[in-house]
């Protein structure tokens, strides 16, 4: 055979390469540490995030308040990773349930074409057509400050971007030969699925996921920063941005905690999946 | 003597790594020059480096001439003014070529507009009569996606010569094509030196080199293999390896045995009766007959867009013929009748290990993974290559190992649907041989597609030709 491709070593061969770079190890280890401080929240540090001590206000960190007090005395570490808890929990929470139907209506429609691929997409562009922003502010009207209006406002029309992203690409993926072949060979649906169309979208999905959990974050924040989403005395970050905003000038300190916060948790997410899809 | 393109000691490399050379040639106008060798030979980077599209990771040294002048030693955005209006190319895969969503005849006039600087309604009146010479009358209005491959091609080569640049590099450029349409193609890149013009053919088709004349390389490995006058090379090549290359042309194939008494002895597999097929509502053929017998291998012939892969689909049972019946023998399940593909990669999926896929159809079908092993090594293909992803096996493997993905199934019927178009001449012949050895080993039967009459002849019990 003179069409023989030839036989590299294992330490040559292509598949040996590390699978992730730096960058999106250091998102992995920021996503680890927010992830350990969300799921513990201030009974981490053993502190009340809403106690109030008016004697110690705008204390320096000590052993006993680890990232120092605010203007009313409140711990601020506790306050940080409830902070985190809500965010990051919204956050996730309107991942999953975006993706997940969004995911599969796109899958379906793809699959099926015709008239379900029709309604489905017609659905969607309906949904698009509801601004996710006035949602927000229509529930907020409704039931101030409630966390649930606030997770309905951010997440209702998220899963459209799955689906017409699913969509689009699956439509390509399953009109291949190798799908064809598949079919042929007697492979099932679910073989398919996994053979085929996961390993091709999976990595864009997780993209999405990743950015769209960034903005859920920045979203929370920025509407509690507006007050328009949680209220205090919810220790959540844009809140805290608001409350602490005053005293920029004494405890610069204090301000700037919540901001890194929020800095720190969009980066996380936007490292971890940055080499996703690099060759 | 002034030459039009002269190369002295070219190579390519990338880093300290040589890939290709050093090779030295020189072409007056009028000349042709015809490069030949296999996939992986460094072909395209003679090209490459002479339009100065090298990858940034590959380097070219030597010197090379254009028109008397040195265009290695040109700046980047010199070069590229002289693309379409000195040098022009019709590259290797033609349909990427074109752009996606324009119209066939906007793609022409547009560069006999802005590359050939002529005036709109001259441009126009230049591609209707480009068109009308290409025989592409009635693909006007059409998007590159509807276009066959032999069409793309034309339209590449219409808006590769708009500009009209005496030198003209075509990279492959009759491959997947059928035989009229082959012959049409190489009539065109013929006229380029009868006109003045300087041509560079890159190729692996013995028959291309024959016909365009000239002056011919061969290479190998990136070496340089043999140089000479084409038809002194063709009649008494001096390298054992430009003689296989020769020896892989259809033309020179040995006859296979044509099974003659195949209907007393051999069971039907397959009937198709009465059969018509339509492709997005066009009626393609009506009224095709065909009975298959196990073991037989029977070859397809026909110009591109004449229903071929249609015709396979409804006889795999992939869509709906229109009319007429294809109907399996009793015994067998609906597994029996498999597909090769044109494109290897293409018909598997992309990111998984070929181990996964082989062993995902074994365990369907109840195969012992050691049975697909023996496969595999009377096919010729290590075992450890079944680590790899598709894009990491060369494309004759690949069709081989897809050959045992289908007998995996224990198929009685194979429809190969030109499953050796995209392979080297060499990979070609070896890859029907073993398609020939397999379909008598295991008694199923072949149905090969293929748009060259050699090939039908030389390797089929018979031959069914669609017009």
């Amino acid at each position: 055979m003179t069409d023989q491709t030839p036989h590299l070593t294992h330490s040559e061969a292509r598949s040996a390469k590390p699978r992730f770079g730096f960058a999106q190890l250091t998102g992995f280890a920021l996503l680890a540490v927010l992830a350990i401080g969300a799921l513990g929240g201030p009974s981490l540090i053993g502190q009340d995030p809403a106690k109030q001590s008016l004697l110690s206000t705008f204390e320096s960190p000590s052993r006993s308040h680890l990232l120092g007090t605010d203007n009313l005395g409140r711990d601020m570490a506790a306050r940080l990773l409830s902070g985190a808890q809500l965010s990051l929990s919204l956050a996730l929470l309107s991942v999953i349930t975006a993706g997940l139907p969004g995911t599969l209506l796109g899958v379906i429609a793809a699959w099926r074409g015709g008239w379900t691929d029709r309604l489905i997409g017609a659905f969607s562009d309906a949904v698009l057509a509801l601004p996710g922003l006035l949602l927000v502010l229509m529930l907020a009207a409704i039931s101030p400050g409630s966390w649930w209006a606030l997770y309905a406002g951010i997440s209702l029309t998220l899963w459209v971007e799955y689906f017409r992203y699913t969509r689009q690409r699956a439509r390509v993926v399953l009109s291949e030969p190798a799908v064809e072949a598949s079919r042929l060979l007697g492979l099932s649906p679910w073989v398919l699925l996994r053979r085929h169309l996961i390993p091709e979208i999976g990595p864009g999905l997780l993209t999405l996921a990743a950015f769209g959990a960034a903005t859920a974050v920045t979203s929370v924040a920025a509407l509690g920063f507006v007050s328009v989403g949680l209220r205090p005395p919810t220790a959540e970050w844009g809140v805290m941005m608001t409350e602490l905003l005053p005293y920029w000038r004494e405890a610069p300190f204090l301000i700037l905690q919540p901001v890194l916060c929020l800095i720190v948790t969009v980066l996380a997410l936007h490292l971890s999946v940055g080499g996703a899809r690099r060759p | 003597m002034i030459y039009s393109i002269e190369v002295n000691a070219l190579s390519v490399y990338a880093g300290k790594t040589r890939l290709m050379g050093p090779i030295s040639f020189n072409l007056s106008n009028g000349g042709t020059l015809v490069i030949m060798g296999e996939t992986g030979a460094g072909k395209s980077l003679i090209a490459q480096a002479i339009l100065g599209t090298l990858p940034n990771t590959l380097h070219a040294k030597g010197q090379i001439t254009v028109n008397g002048r040195r265009v290695d030693q040109m700046r980047q955005s010199a070069r590229r003014r002289m693309w379409g209006t000195v040098i022009a190319t019709l590259p290797q895969e033609p349909w990427r070529a074109l752009d996606p969503l324009m119209r066939a005849f906007r793609q022409v006039s547009e560069a006999h507009h802005y590359v050939g600087g002529k005036k709109r309604s001259l441009a126009n009146a230049d591609t209707a009569k480009a068109f009308e010479t290409l025989g592409l009358t009635g693909a006007e209005k059409q998007l590159p996606n509807t276009l066959s491959g032999g069409m793309a091609q034309r339209v590449a080569f219409a808006a590769a010569t708009a500009g009209n640049a005496p030198i003209l590099l075509a990279d492959e450029p009759t491959k997947g094509l059928d035989a009229e349409r082959h012959t049409k193609v190489v009539e065109l890149l013929a006229k380029v030196p009868k006109e003045g013009g300087t041509l560079i053919a890159i190729t692996h088709d013995v028959s291309v080199t024959r016909r365009l004349a000239g002056e011919v390389i061969v290479l190998r490995d990136g070496a340089l293999v043999e140089q000479g006058k084409a038809i002194d090379v063709l009649a008494n090549p001096t390298s054992s390896y430009t003689q296989s290359l020769i020896d892989a042309d259809p033309k020179n194939w040995p006859q296979s045995e044509k099974q003659s008494d195949l209907a007393e002895k051999r069971d039907v597999v397959l009937t198709v009766e009465n059969l018509a097929v339509a492709r997005s509502g066009k009626r393609l053929f009506e009224g095709f007959d065909l009975t298959l017998r196990a073991g037989e291998r029977v070859a397809l012939v026909g110009p591109s867009g004449i229903g071929k892969t249609t015709l396979l689909d409804a006889m795999a049972g992939l869509i709906k013929p229109e009319a007429g019946t294809v109907t399996r023998a009793q015994s067998q399940s609906r597994h029996t009748v498999q597909k090769l593909y044109q494109d290897p990669p293409a018909a598997f999926p992309a990111r998984i290990a070929l181990k996964h896929v082989l062993k995902d159809v074994a365990r369907l079908h109840k195969t012992d993974w050691s049975s697909v092993l023996t496969t595999l090594e009377k096919l010729g293909i290590h075992p450890s290559l079944l680590d790899r992803k598709p894009d990491e096996v060369s494309g004759g493997e690949l069709q081989r190992i897809s050959i045992a993905r289908a007998l995996t199934v224990g198929p009685k019927v194979l429809l190969a649907d030109e499953p050796t178009s995209r392979l080297d001449p060499i990979t070609q012949r070896d890859t029907l041989n073993m398609l020939e050895t397999m379909a008598a080993a295991e008694n199923f039967a072949v149905v090969l597609v293929t748009h060259d009459r050699q090939i039908a002849n030389k390797w089929a019990d018979r031959t069914i030709i669609l017009t």
